[in-house]
């Protein structure tokens, strides 16, 4: 579904980001893409919908080579959240701002009224379609822009942080949300520091660093590199880290998160039980 | 886009008073002379400056902008003057457009005018911190500081906006969005969905701005200045070389 091929990027400056870089993802994938500050995450993002072209290599999706089709053209395949979504709020209403990219690719309008109100729906902002984006909280426009990309219905979805401004809570929602979308077939590529987050959500982890592929591989192996993760200033979530220390006791081999942990204990104190009543 | 380039040239060492006395005298002699070769000769006196400074290359496609404004001048005086010997017609047929060699003379002075006097001004920006610059209209020209910050902080912006107008572009784009379009008046309208973001972060920025400058205290007191520029005896020699080309250029003249 989506094929890098040894991508190298330099920006204008001559400064190499991207250094020969090479993955593929399969349709239904939930991937997060890992990796400290300049890394080059939100480049790599960039090239998925042909906002940046390659220097060298090949970037192709859906069998388009993004380098000569248009990004107007590619956004009918793939849903692009932006960090800021101050960039796109343009429109009077949030129901405007929706639509907009179901007007841009040409959708009928029996269609865009109920696209839009299902994604309203669907990120919860139903009640504020008739409101000003603007007068929005940061939360709240965040999932305006969420909204204006799931309302296009495209096959993939690549995600720039997609908790950012959202507090624990909304930050959950918005990724049960994500998960859903995932189940019902999306592919799904996202970027985020919140590693709690991956090990709950993410079934395919990708850490670059300077520029270049890590590690690429299961979120539960990968989490389990430390060393490399602190490569990449991450740290496994903290359930992991404590999990860990109870290895040598040959206990909590498999947890890398909260209801793993429950589960774990709960067999185990199970097994306590049975030894005593027996 | 004229921005300070850093280097490390006789130009770039000289006090900016120095060289904002250099744009006055270049301004003065271009009105001293009549003559359009006396102001060629000046206009390639800024372009040895420029070379001096080591900026030749990147004044030059400033220059080429300006020489587009200049034949546009041309073309607006040209047949505006009548008087003088007809040259010849710009519409031969019917006589019309006629152009004669005063104003064929007085268009070019003209044009070559507005190139000397203006191309100093790139020069002294990309030889010149911009900060040195507002310093010294401050200090020595006792321009009120909050004028000249606010000159600085409105050129610091111009990179800051460009950059997040490419933001807003790819993030419409994302969406679908296509600028190009042959129809102008689609044109008007294509521009919206970039200009109400850019225009909403810009105020908002602005804002920030203003705000965490007010907590740090700005606009509380006094001034003191981190940074003295001192005037270097290259600033007098060169000073006094100004002040020599103008009396000699109004003797001549």
């Amino acid at each position: 579904m989506i094929c890098v091929d040894n991508l190298c990027y330099q920006y204008k400056n001559g400064i190499r980001v991207l250094k020969d870089i090479s993955f593929s993802i399969d349709k239904g994938e939930f991937v997060a893409l890992i990796g400290r500050n300049g890394s080059g995450k939100t480049t790599l993002l960039k090239h998925l919908n042909g906002l940046l072209k390659p220097t060298q290599g090949r970037v192709t999706v859906n069998g388009l080579d993004t380098s000569n089709t248009k990004t107007s053209l590619l956004a009918k395949h793939v849903g692009f959240l932006f960090q800021n979504p101050d960039h796109q709020i343009f429109c009077s209403t949030v129901y405007d701002e929706i639509a907009f990219g179901l007007k841009n690719t040409g959708v009928n309008s029996n269609d865009i009224d109920r696209l839009v109100t299902r994604s309203a729906r669907r990120v919860g902002i139903e009640q504020c379609l008739e409101l000003n984006p603007f007068s929005l909280s940061k939360g709240q426009r965040q999932r305006v822009a969420l909204a204006s990309v799931l309302a296009m219905e495209t096959e993939i979805l690549v995600l720039d942080e997609p908790t950012t401004g959202q507090d624990y809570k909304e930050g959950i929602e918005i990724m049960e949300i994500i998960k859903d979308l995932n189940c019902s077939g999306k592919t799904v590529i996202m970027v985020t520091h919140d590693m709690e987050l991956v090990a709950r959500y993410a079934r395919r982890v990708i850490i670059l660093q300077d520029g270049t592929v890590l590690e690429d591989g299961q979120t539960k192996s990968v989490l389990g590199k430390t060393e490399k993760l602190a490569l990449a200033n991450l740290q496994p979530p903290q359930i992991y880290m404590l999990a860990r220390k109870f290895h040598k006791n040959g206990m909590f081999k498999n947890v890398y998160t909260v209801e793993e942990m429950y589960e774990e204990i709960i067999s185990y104190l199970e097994g306590e039980v049975n030894v005593c009543n027996g | 886009m004229v921005e300070y380039i850093k280097k490390d040239s006789f130009i770039h060492r000289l006090n900016p008073m120095t060289k904002i006395a250099w744009t006055l005298a270049v301004l003065a002699m271009c009105f001293i002379f009549d003559s359009p070769f006396a102001i060629l000769l000046i206009l390639l006196s800024n372009m040895a400056a420029a070379a001096v400074g080591g900026i030749f290359k990147n004044i030059l496609p400033v220059i080429k902008g300006l020489f587009v404004f200049s034949l546009l001048l041309i073309l607006f005086q040209i047949f505006l003057v009548t008087d003088g010997r007809t040259l010849f017609y710009a519409i031969p047929y019917f006589n019309m457009g006629r152009v004669t060699d005063v104003g064929l003379q007085l268009s070019i002075t003209m044009s070559l005018r507005m190139l000397a006097t203006v191309s100093t001004i790139p020069i002294l920006m990309m030889t010149t911190p911009m900060t040195d610059i507002a310093a010294v209209l401050v200090e020595k020209f006792k321009i009120p500081f909050k004028y000249a910050f606010m000159f600085i902080t409105a050129l610091r912006f111009i990179p800051t906006f460009i950059g997040e107008m490419e933001q807003i572009l790819q993030a419409q784009m994302s969406r679908g969005y296509s600028s190009d379009t042959k129809n102008p008046f689609k044109k008007l309208i294509i521009i919206i969905p970039l200009a109400i973001p850019l225009l909403v972060s810009s105020v908002k920025k602005a804002e920030k701005t203003a705000i965490s400058m007010e907590v740090r205290g700005f606009g509380s007191g006094p001034r003191s200045h981190y940074r003295r520029i001192g005037m270097s005896n290259a600033d007098y020699a060169v000073l006094a070389f100004f002040l020599v080309c103008i009396a000699v250029s109004l003797m001549v003249s």
